[in-house]
């Protein structure tokens, strides 16, 4: 394609030899010829020949990676020419979402490879905000060394970037919790099944495997006894997480939404690693359920789904209960991480659920605080919001529920602690 | 091969590409074509018609033609008894140190240094802070507008106390007349027009070069078109029929091709010379500019890669090889496309005979100046399209493949 530049040049070249021919001057002819002499030549020279561009990620060349949020990726680009020819100039770009914060180096060059040459593009980029993102593909400008052609392709070399919220370390502040049968699912579950610990011993029922008898028991007490084992899958645990538009309040990477991403993927994480099942409900514009499941895996689904939701929508909690209730197990900690603005069902949905016997942990960032980052509130204003929702969790702690009045600028597991119940 | 650790001397920082061989070497470059272009417009289009200069008392006299030439209307004003000019004559190249006249070439040595010397300035006072740029700037301005001001008004005031209320001019007593303060720095802007005519580009071409401007190294190039334009236009037959300023005008014939073994006129080789050094002066001063300004957008580490520092010196020499060898291809194809047309009738001539042959030797050579560039135009055409036809680059890049296999074989 042909620059500004060129298209200015081939344009007042024609011009002075017709202005040349015009009034019989031979010096704007000249001119003239001399700039559309200098057009045809440097058309000769044409761009890249056949290039091979690789992308390696954090040192290993991968079509996909996941990532936590915050987390650096060390990204190198090979460019090599594997042609008999000059590449001439070449701008190679590597496109980065713009989401992503460029720490080291720079995800371009400017080169001109001879035949078999190979040159690197290393770059680290952070990524500060959760989500799918792809690096790539690869622009490839060649640009004439007069700056009077340019072609630029792509190369469809691509790598998927997931960036996970950040998953907290809760368990101690957990353990160190003023209620110590705040997840009382997960230890009253501690019963009798196919498991790996010691529960208790029994007398031989037919139809007991053989292997499970203890014979030092038998021979002490001449009975056949058999060791029972505990179940390992102790409960399912229930994550609510509020994807509401107004979930958004406060600045890009704190708002209610992130915090609540984060609180999701610590809680998931910490009960999959006790060997829980974790299921994930988002509601916002519409439900997305995950089932409840244990294992890696599932944490990987969890933290795949948490990557991905946006605030959207404006679904009521009410609706989202009432369509999931058949598919809770009874008893089962359900948390709800939510706001709570904007929503008046949420007092119904939550003595519904605590009514059919589910412990309810409510985690609720406090977005007028989070709004007060972006916008300033008239004092008065800011006092009154605030009784509102001090009210607000009040009532919604009356049900049975525990209230977690999530601050800002207070950590995760710091904000766990702070449990309110009646 | 990218090295493995660069030099503190190789870096990308600005202040050290402006030391490197490649960036200097093309700076020079565009500063001799610069000069060289000044120098062959003046021989060009730097001279008054005979004629002009008969009607104006003789070569011995004093006159002046809007030529591209600055002695002769600095001369005319010097000579006549009522204006002074302001710089002395050796800065205007009319005489050197000792008082000789000069001519020729020499004219231009003293105003030619005024301006690098001004470039310098210039180039020294934007390394300096916005701040000292500023007070540099305004005392310029205010000392210019205080020297051309303040005699004036303060004579005046001081007469007006003295001597009651009166206008400036129109006096009898010529002590009153006090706007003549105003008319020496006037005279001192005239003058700087008079040498501007020719050194007005020559000094944004510098401070284009070495002061990294796109704009003053375009704003050069399109006052040398313009320049040639206005020549063609004041020497145009419509023209002079109707006012006849006294240019030479260029000749209507371009005349034989004697040089170089019959590939061009010498008409021609100072013609072509021209264009071609105003792209050379145009390229190599935009180049500089171009890869110092990708190297100024580089994060500080990757002016410390060694990568990026090979590849900026692949850039930086490919570019010298390609200004270097393209623009003798122009220069040559150029000569030969102007010559074209002699090829056209010759290989019409081989065809004697024929009436076909005959009515279009006849219409190439009655139309001359039509026939040469349209015959030039096909040239161009042909060689446009061998783009092609001819894989070249393949061919050097064979070449230099098997160069760096010897190479790398010793």
């Amino acid at each position: 394609m042909w620059t500004r530049k060129a298209s200015l040049m081939v344009t007042s070249g024609i011009s002075l030899i017709l202005i040349g021919m015009m009034i019989s001057n031979f010096q704007l002819m000249i001119i003239g010829l001399t700039f559309i002499s200098f057009l045809a030549i440097n058309g000769w020279v044409s761009g890249h020949s056949e290039l091979e561009v690789t992308r390696a990620i954090n040192g290993t060349q991968t079509n996909a990676i996941n990532v936590y949020k915050g987390d650096d990726v060390v990204v190198e680009l090979t460019v090599t020419n594997n042609s008999y020819r000059r590449t001439q100039q070449l701008e190679v770009f590597d496109n980065v979402p713009h989401e992503m914060k460029m720490r080291k180096g720079i995800n371009q060059m400017r080169m001109n490879l001879g035949p078999g040459q190979t040159s690197r593009i290393k770059y680290r980029v952070r990524c500060p905000l959760r989500g799918h993102y792809t690096l790539g593909p690869i622009s490839v400008r060649y640009r004439n060394a007069f700056n009077l052609y340019v072609n630029e392709s792509q190369i469809e070399d691509r790598t998927d970037v997931t960036v996970f919220p950040q998953v907290r370390e809760i368990e101690e502040a957990l353990l160190r919790s003023d209620v110590p049968k705040m997840y009382t699912g997960a230890t009253t579950l501690k019963t009798p099944g196919q498991g790996m610990e010691f529960y208790s011993l029994r007398e031989y029922l037919p139809g007991d495997a053989f292997r499970s008898i203890n014979w030092k028991a038998y021979a002490k007490t001449g009975d056949l006894m058999v060791n029972e084992k505990t179940r390992d899958a102790v409960t399912d645990v229930f994550i609510f997480l509020d994807t509401r538009d107004v979930s958004r309040i406060g600045t890009v990477l704190k708002n209610p939404l992130e915090m609540g991403t984060v609180a999701a993927a610590s809680v998931s994480t910490y009960f999959i690693r006790r060997r829980d099942s974790v299921a994930l409900v988002t509601y916002g514009e519409k439900v997305e359920y995950l089932p409840p499941e244990t294992g890696d895996k599932q944490d990987y689904k969890v933290l795949s789904r948490l990557a991905a939701v946006e605030a959207k929508g404006s679904m009521p909690l009410q609706a989202v209960t009432n369509a999931m209730s058949a598919r809770m197990s009874r008893g089962s900690p359900v948390f709800i991480i939510s706001s709570l603005e904007g929503d008046g069902t949420t007092l119904p949905a939550i003595r519904h659920l605590a009514g059919k016997g589910h412990e309810v942990i409510v985690l609720s960032p406090s977005s007028i605080d989070l709004e007060r980052l972006v916008s300033r509130i008239p004092r008065m204003s800011y006092e009154v919001l605030k009784l509102e929702r001090q009210n607000r969790l009040t009532a919604i702690s009356g049900y049975g529920a525990k209230v977690i009045d999530w601050m800002p600028d207070v950590e995760l597991s710091q904000a766990l602690l702070q449990v309110r119940s009646v | 091969m990218a090295m493995e650790s660069v030099p503190e001397s190789q870096t990308l920082h600005i202040p050290k590409l402006r030391r490197r061989w490649q960036v200097l070497v093309l700076q020079l470059i565009s500063t001799a074509s610069l000069l060289l272009v000044m120098k062959r417009m003046n021989s060009v289009f730097g001279s008054c018609t005979d004629q002009f200069i008969a009607d104006s008392g003789g070569p011995e006299s004093t006159y002046w033609c809007p030529a591209y030439e600055h002695t002769r209307g600095l001369r005319y004003w010097s000579d006549s008894d009522s204006i002074d000019l302001f710089l002395p004559d050796f800065v205007h190249g009319l005489v050197d140190t000792s008082g000789n006249i000069l001519s020729g070439d020499a004219t231009f040595v003293a105003p030619v240094l005024l301006c690098a010397v001004i470039t310098a300035l210039w180039v020294y006072l934007l390394h300096q802070s916005e701040k000292v740029q500023m007070w540099v700037n305004r005392l310029v301005s205010i000392g210019f507008v205080g020297w051309m001001l303040l005699p004036f008004l303060l004579s005046w005031i001081y007469a007006m106390v003295v001597a009651g209320p009166h206008l400036p001019f129109g006096n009898d007593n010529p002590a009153y007349n006090h706007i003549e303060h105003l008319w020496e720095p006037f005279m001192f802007i005239f003058e700087m027009v008079f040498l501007g005519i020719v050194f007005a580009p020559i000094l944004a071409g510098l401070m284009g070069i070495w002061g990294l401007s796109k704009r003053m190294i375009t704003w050069a190039v399109g006052y040398f078109l313009m320049v040639v334009g206005i020549h063609a236009m004041l020497t145009f037959e419509g023209i002079t029929d109707a006012v006849d300023v006294g240019l030479q005008p260029l000749p209507a014939q371009i005349g034989d091709a004697t040089l170089y073994g019959g590939l061009v006129s010498p008409l021609s080789l100072t013609l072509i010379s021209i264009a071609i050094l105003i792209i050379v002066f145009m390229e190599s001063g935009l180049a500089v500019i171009s890869h110092l300004e990708y190297a100024a957008m580089l994060p500080e580490e990757a002016k410390r890669n060694p990568e990026y520092v090979t590849q900026f010196r692949n850039v930086m020499n490919s570019h010298i090889v390609h200004m270097v060898s393209i623009t003798a291809v122009v220069a040559l194809t150029t000569a030969i496309a102007l010559e074209f047309d002699d090829f056209l009738i010759s290989l019409v001539g081989l065809l004697e005979g024929s009436q076909w042959s005959g009515q279009v030797r006849e219409s190439l050579e009655l139309q001359l100046t039509y026939g040469k560039v349209i015959s030039a135009g096909l040239f161009l055409l042909v060689v446009a399209g061998m783009r092609f036809v001819l894989p070249w680059q393949r061919v050097t890049g064979i070449i230099e493949t098997g160069m760096s296999r010897i190479r790398s074989t010793d």
